[in-house]
């Protein structure tokens, strides 16, 4: 008997993990993707049969991701879903009946101009003569949808393009706030809050002022010129400091690119910790959807990278294990962490109250004490906005857990949250977080449409032309493997080069019908 | 022990510990519902007992109740908790009552030195982070003998230490806080149980959960401290803080541990 050595069976390299869908980053079918773990990291490999096979990295650190897996907290179903289920997720958003958790946090882009043209932005705005500019009653009409949704919603966000040149911006936040909407955020770039007194003065006077959501990426040159195309350094100082004159409570949002500003994680917060207008930092790696540089998919930017660094860049503050995932939303989109902040010192909360008895809903039947619980998840939250009397209270209701009685009043004003969010783009999109997505763009037709949907399976471009009377390309990932089949849009993203149109979707085979077929439920059986 | 005469005499020490708990000061600094490990550790010694439903267990120094419910509701025993605090007894009732297991989970106003259960009368005990408070160690384990029938499980998680190798002022400190005045070393546990008739058949170091729970009183001192407390006034945190860094040392030298016994009748 011979054995020939070639014929030996190996094993492959990789855990299998699950079975899901995802889409193509190039036509947005969808298609099977599976999930597996290679070298302490997840991944995500799917095949479309025209376009053929895609990878992309899910999460740097398998471990923290099963770790992160238990704080999943069953969702709450909305008073009212917007859609049928037709074709399936996520195809048939949103929100339909099939989703697993009402919405959290809904954005209302309220244009798609913009007083900047950065390099990166998911949305595609800027200085563009033929997008959109919400009415009041468009605006309405998507917050009655949110509000017959919701009943009492906690947060809108007013997002654009850059919402505050929107001439109608103050009414649309008094319009929320007369609502029932506990907190308006508004998602901005600081240009006009540096520079204008008067507009500072007028938010500081409207009945429920809002949180300034604005980016801020860091301290080096570069960091601005290659995100935000500009150094605004000075401009966000001085948004900073008429944010803290006019009493607006901010948090500092940095979009995280690796080899770029990676390495100011640690400086942004202690910056934000000492800023006194600054009460939270919110990291998002750079998400891959819209306008973007162009970047690697199996070596992107992820959550656990963000806790690491953070670790590292600030260790006589954190550790990786001060931050918790999101239980609301499917965990591995979001970490959170609290600490109380008095000068130089810092305490995280998870020091003080071993959280995973009160949110891993998995093991825990039992609880300590139910109403540390209720504030806990309050506070662990897509909703969780702090400075507000809201977040003070659930920090005062889950800090008497630990005992720390009549203090709290005083302590709960040091307090600071640190948010990580990773969205997803259509090389990492997978349906099952997608189906438990608690932040939602509302549309002015009354839809609530996962962000992240939003972004990657061609919701924003099928909103945009019907909103702006003009073609809208499918954006595809900036990704270093497509670049030999990428055009360059009008807008500055990218588009697929072999669809037939030009670079600008004038007509493409897929022209005006974004949202793509379904392959993975095509009807077809074996006999 | 160099500082047997600093030490409170055992009644002292009992009354004083119990009390401690109820009292604002310590029950601040070292919160009231937790013991190290939290409830992950507690589910382990459970299974380290192989409970089957419908057992009988006895939780020795039970506090508010949160392993008893955990017991009832995930094991599916009964459980009798006893504890010294006449205020934490009748509070854990209530909880027991609220959390609807009133039928199944009683907590009584006892003394591990008298329990106030006939012999032979429970199946398995669980007793945390609370033998190394016990004055008269071998009569509280004698105690547990009695009530446990044959063949029946004795679980402990405690802190084990060598009170001779603790720096001087750690020494001084374990006497006033109940978790470290009278802990001794795993060997001693072992044997003081043995004299008992309780064979211990297992243990296991969960020293990560001391490190931790250590800590945790490090960052609640921090947190008093920007807190401003009137009733903690007088307190030095510098100096409070600087025994916890001992104490962490103390950890992870392998001076002080967390460990969890299985001892069987």
């Amino acid at each position: 008997m011979t054995m020939t050595p070639d014929r030996q069976k190996v094993d492959r390299d990789e855990v299998f993990l699950e079975y899901t869908k995802s889409i193509c980053p190039i036509c947005k079918t969808v298609i099977d993707g599976e999930v597996n773990a290679k070298d302490n990291k997840i991944f995500l490999r799917k095949r479309c049969s025209e376009h053929g096979q895609f990878e992309a990295l899910l999460y740097s650190d398998a471990e923290m991701y099963f770790d992160s897996l238990r704080f999943n907290k069953p969702g709450t179903i909305p008073l009212e879903t917007q859609t049928e289920v037709k074709d399936g997720c996520p195809l048939d958003c949103g929100l339909c009946p099939e989703h697993k958790q009402h919405a959290c946090l809904g954005i209302i882009e309220v244009n798609t101009n913009c007083n900047l043209d950065c390099p990166i932005c998911f949305a595609d705005s800027g200085h563009q003569p033929d997008g959109f500019s919400l009415t009041m009653d468009q605006v309405e009409a998507g917050l009655d949808a949110f509000v017959r949704s919701e009943g009492e919603p906690e947060v809108v966000m007013f997002s654009g393009g850059e919402p505050t040149i929107h001439p109608e911006i103050l009414g649309f936040m008094r319009m929320a706030a007369d609502k029932g909407v506990k907190i308006v955020n508004l998602n901005t770039n600081g240009m006009r809050l540096a520079h204008d007194r008067k507009f500072m003065k007028d938010m500081s006077e409207l009945p429920k002022r809002p949180n300034i959501y604005m980016q801020f990426d860091g301290f080096a040159e570069r960091t601005h010129t290659e995100i935000r195309g500009r150094d605004l350094r000075n401009a966000k100082q001085k948004a900073l400091d008429n944010c803290a004159e006019f009493g607006l409570n901010v948090t500092l949002v940095a979009a995280v690119e690796r080899g770029l500003n990676d390495h100011e994680l640690g400086d942004i917060v202690r910056f934000g910790i000492k800023h006194p207008a600054v009460r939270s930092v919110a990291y998002q790696p750079v998400t891959h959807s819209g306008r973007h540089v162009e970047f690697d998919p199996m070596n992107r930017l992820t959550n656990a990278d963000i806790v690491h660094g953070l670790a590292d860049q600030c260790p006589e503050w954190f550790r990786e294990s001060d931050f918790f995932p999101v239980p609301c939303c499917f965990p591995t989109c979001r970490s959170i962490t609290y600490c109380l902040v008095d000068g130089e010192e810092v305490v995280p909360i998870p020091r003080l109250v071993q959280i995973e008895d009160y949110l891993d809903y998995v093991s825990n039947r039992v609880m300590p004490d139910m109403s540390v619980r209720g504030a806990l998840e309050k506070l662990w939250s897509a909703s969780a906005v702090p400075g507000t009397e809201m977040t003070a209270e659930q920090l005062e209701c889950a800090t008497c857990g630990i005992d720390l009685p009549e203090a709290l009043k005083s302590i709960t004003d040091k307090a600071f949250m640190i948010v990580i969010q990773d969205f997803q783009d259509p090389y990492t999109l997978n349906v099952k977080q997608l189906m438990k997505c608690c932040v939602e763009e509302i549309t002015p037709d009354g839809r609530l449409i996962p962000f992240c949907a939003y972004n990657s399976v061609g919701y924003r471009e099928e909103v945009r032309e019907q909103l702006s009377g003009v073609s809208v390309p499918t954006i595809v990932p900036n990704a270093e493997e497509l670049q030999p089949v990428l055009l360059t849009t009008k807008y500055g993203s990218k588009t697929h080069g072999n669809g037939g149109g030009d670079a600008d979707g004038n007509g493409a085979a897929d022209g005006s019908d974004h949202v793509p077929a379904d392959a993975t439920n095509v009807g077809k059986n074996l006999r | 022990m160099s500082t047997a005469e600093a030490m409170p005499s055992a009644e002292e020490l009992k009354l004083c510990c119990a009390s401690a708990y109820q009292r604002d000061a310590v029950a601040l600094i070292l919160g009231d519902s937790y013991h190290p490990g939290g409830l992950d550790l507690t589910r382990r010694l459970a299974r380290s007992l192989e409970l089957r439903p419908g057992d009988r267990v006895l939780d020795v120094a039970s506090g508010p109740g949160t392993t008893a419910f955990l017991l009832a509701s995930e094991f599916g025993v009964e459980v009798d908790g006893v504890d010294l605090g006449d205020l934490t007894v009748a509070k854990a009732n209530a909880a027991a009552a609220s959390e609807g297991l009133g039928d199944r989970v009683r907590f009584h106003l006892g003394d591990a030195e008298r329990i106030p259960l006939p012999d032979a009368s429970v199946d398995a005990i669980v007793c945390e982070c609370a033998f190394c408070t016990f004055p008269d160690k071998k009569t509280a384990a004698a105690e547990m003998a009695r009530v446990v029938k044959p063949g029946g499980r004795v679980g402990i998680t405690d802190v084990a230490l060598d009170p001779t190798r603790l720096d001087a002022e750690l020494q001084s400190l374990a006497g006033w806080v109940s978790c470290l005045a009278d802990a001794r070393p795993v060997e001693q546990y072992i044997e003081i149980l043995a004299g008992a008739g309780l064979t211990v058949i297992k243990t296991e170091s969960h020293d990560d959960a001391l490190e931790r729970m250590v800590e945790q009183i490090d960052a609640r001192l921090v947190a008093f401290r920007m807190a401003k407390l009137p009733a903690l006034a007088g307190v030095d945190f510098d100096l409070a803080r600087e025994r916890t860094a001992q104490a962490a040392r103390a950890v992870r030298d392998g001076i002080a541990g967390y460990s969890l016994l299985v001892a069987t009748k």
